[in-house]
């Protein structure tokens, strides 16, 4: 029983630092790794929206910070193309 | 997507929705953004938000339509956006859903779609300037 808990550990071991590995190729460096983890990680999410689902609809800010629109009013006899992002 | 928005506009309506930050100083800042000078804190008020997405458009001379998620990310959150996403709404229904960036962010796609219903916009092959940041 000692022994088998011995490999597993080792092998749980081994494949921690195999992900941490892949992880930080991915991420460009250990320390990106790190920081992927904890700050990227819970704010990535794959939603459950699919082709054909009724568009959601939200509240946005007008770039003079005064006024507000939606989604919604947006949409209309034209598609609408949503790129969502961030600067940084 | 400004060319997108470029070759598209005049079929298609474009929106670009501002989210939370994806590598601000304070949290997961990588080194591209310090080389490039785009170093920002995660904004804790609409009005940073605001400020940050003007400086953006400011800079890039950014043409797209713009909105702002306000702080209870309900865009982000309805749309799982982060940190970039493209959607293509048509006649009120998703069209098209984009892949969750970097890796599957693919502007492309969302041309593709464009080019399946208005014809493909082609351009000469030209030195595109390096764009930086942001969608």
């Amino acid at each position: 029983m000692k022994k088998f808990f011995k490999w597993a550990g080792i092998l749980l071991g081994g494949l921690t630092v195999v992900a941490f590995a892949g992880l930080s190729y991915l991420a460009g460096g250990p320390k990106d790794a790190v920081y992927m983890v904890r700050y990227a990680l819970p704010h990535m999410h794959r939603g459950h929206l699919k082709v054909g689902d009724e568009a959601p609809d939200a509240k946005l800010l007008a770039l003079d910070g005064q006024r507000h629109f939606h989604i919604r009013e947006r949409t209309g006899a034209r598609p609408l193309v949503i790129i969502f992002g961030s600067y940084t | 997507m400004v060319q997108l928005y470029n070759d598209y506009k005049d079929h298609a309506d474009f929106l670009t929705v501002y989210v939370r930050e994806a590598h601000p100083t304070d949290e997961w800042q990588m080194k591209s953004n310090v080389k490039e000078d785009v170093c920002y804190a995660q904004p804790k008020t609409l009005a940073q938000r605001v400020e940050i997405a003007n400086d953006f458009v400011k800079r890039f001379k950014y043409p797209v339509p713009f909105g702002i998620d306000d702080m209870s990310n309900a865009a982000n959150d309805a749309y799982a956006a982060w940190p970039e996403r493209i959607y293509i709404i048509d006649n009120g229904r998703i069209a098209y859903r984009g892949g969750m960036g970097p890796f599957d962010y693919k502007p492309e796609e969302a041309r593709a779609w464009l080019a399946g219903r208005y014809g493909e916009v082609k351009h000469a092959a030209t030195e595109a300037p390096k764009a930086t940041g942001g969608s």
